[in-house]
């Protein structure tokens, strides 16, 4: 059977974070069909088809003694007692949720236990709703669907403007995930290109850009590669969540590489990539600490119309 | 020299016709397994030679603005490295010469046409 992914190893955290952020009275259905201990059950078989639901709790006053299940009913016309009294059939040994347990609680019962539905009280033991798990299916598609939609507005928040009226963007480049590594690098320079600028300006910056893109993919635990446009230069910035650089002067000397075969099977990894940043780069400048990451910086001048401080190419 | 000598000096196998396949004037030849070496080549107008066949090869290819690409030693592209070579409108070419005679054939094309 498939391990959920909560309080495992691979989970995610946003998910582990909204199932336990989430209660299950956000999930609930709180208007509750209910029959008295007195119905019969034809009543409730009546009560079911018409408000389409497969499961009525029967209620004592305030209190819930019991529920009456499709199975109930069908076993009831079977065995010739539709018309007996709820009390006499229902299901007594309820497995009952309580309304401010977190979302994994009702998710683990459902793993837990076959049954359909399970009724949620308060804290005063009054039933107050019912779960069944589309109601966790609805509720966790809604809810990681803002999820979602906020991550996505913020890995890839699109064009911002800065101060100075220029253009910010910024890309999440995940760890390893060498079928969309460059696809960034792709993008800015395409931007660029909308831009105008000259193309062997282009090529110097998407040069930098891709480099710095493989080392995220190849050498971090994943981060971000971003775009800041201005009217005299462009600023690439490459940032990671970890593992950092022992020795950034070492890791900035050309041939020197951490590379495995495997990145090296791919084209990379010949310990070129930051020297050859620097090389394209007017400024060039790297920060980084051992267990928690890297902030690598560097900027292309844009000639202006009345100087020509253009770097060469080589 | 165009794509229409390289193809027919090195018996070539199309798998993509880029944009400007018809047009296309290349003037120098970048050879290298290792892309890291090919985003430091510093010319215009040329074409890629490698026996790499992955999606990195057309990124890397794309990044410096590589004409096209050709593979050597008989080597048919991934099926990720053509469809970005689609979407990118590079050409992408391979023969099954290895990687010196591919050069040599590509040099002297170079002096010729």
């Amino acid at each position: 059977m498939t391990t959920l992914p909560f309080d495992t190893l691979d989970s995610s955290l946003t998910l582990v974070e909204l199932i336990y952020r989430l209660k299950i009275k956000d999930a609930m259905v709180r208007n509750v069909h209910t029959a008295g201990r007195t119905d019969s059950l034809r009543t409730i078989q009546k009560l079911m088809k018409e408000s389409s639901v497969t499961g009525i709790p029967v209620k004592d006053g305030k209190r819930l003694i019991g529920l009456v299940s499709v199975d109930d009913i069908m076993s009831a016309l079977d065995g010739n007692y539709i018309e007996d009294k709820a009390e006499d059939h229902m299901s007594r040994n309820l497995i009952v949720l309580e309304d401010d347990m977190p979302l994994s609680f009702a998710i683990s019962y459902f793993e837990k236990y076959r049954y359909g539905r399970f009724p949620v009280l308060n804290k005063d033991k009054e039933l107050v709703g019912i779960i069944s798990s589309r109601d966790i299916i609805v509720s966790l598609l809604l809810e990681i669907n803002k999820e979602v939609e906020r991550l996505e507005r913020e890995n890839d928040s699109g064009s911002q403007q800065t101060e100075s009226g220029h253009m910010v963007r910024r890309f999440m480049v995940k760890q390893l995930d060498f079928e969309k590594a460059g696809k960034a690098s792709t993008e800015i320079k395409k931007l660029l290109k909308a831009k105008g600028i000259d193309t062997r300006l282009i090529r110097r910056i998407a040069v930098a850009a891709y480099e710095l893109e493989m080392n995220l993919v190849v050498h971090t635990h994943g981060g971000s590669l971003s775009i800041t446009l201005e009217p005299d230069h462009v600023e690439i910035r490459a940032q990671d969540r970890g593992p950092g650089i022992e020795d950034v002067e070492l890791a900035q000397t050309e041939g020197y590489s951490t590379a495995n075969e495997w990145i090296r099977s791919l084209g990379f990894g010949a310990g070129m990539g930051l020297p050859n940043v620097k090389r394209v780069s007017d400024q060039f400048s790297i920060q980084s600490k051992p267990g928690e990451g890297s902030l690598v910086v560097c900027t292309i001048n844009l000639p202006q119309e009345d100087s020509h401080d253009d770097k060469p190419d080589d | 020299m165009t794509y229409q000598h390289i193809i027919e000096s090195l018996d070539c196998s199309i798998f993509h016709e880029g944009d400007e396949f018809a047009e296309s004037e290349i003037r120098d030849v970048v050879t290298s397994d290792l892309m890291s070496d090919v985003l430091l080549a510093d010319t215009e107008d040329f074409i890629l030679v490698t026996s790499l066949s992955s999606d990195q090869v057309i990124r890397t290819a794309d990044i410096v603005s590589a004409r096209g690409v050709l593979l050597v030693n008989g080597k048919k592209p991934q099926a990720g490295m053509l469809k970005l070579a689609k979407d990118h409108g590079l050409t992408l070419l391979g023969t099954s010469s290895r990687t010196f005679p591919a050069c040599v054939a590509l040099a002297r094309l170079l002096e010729q046409c």
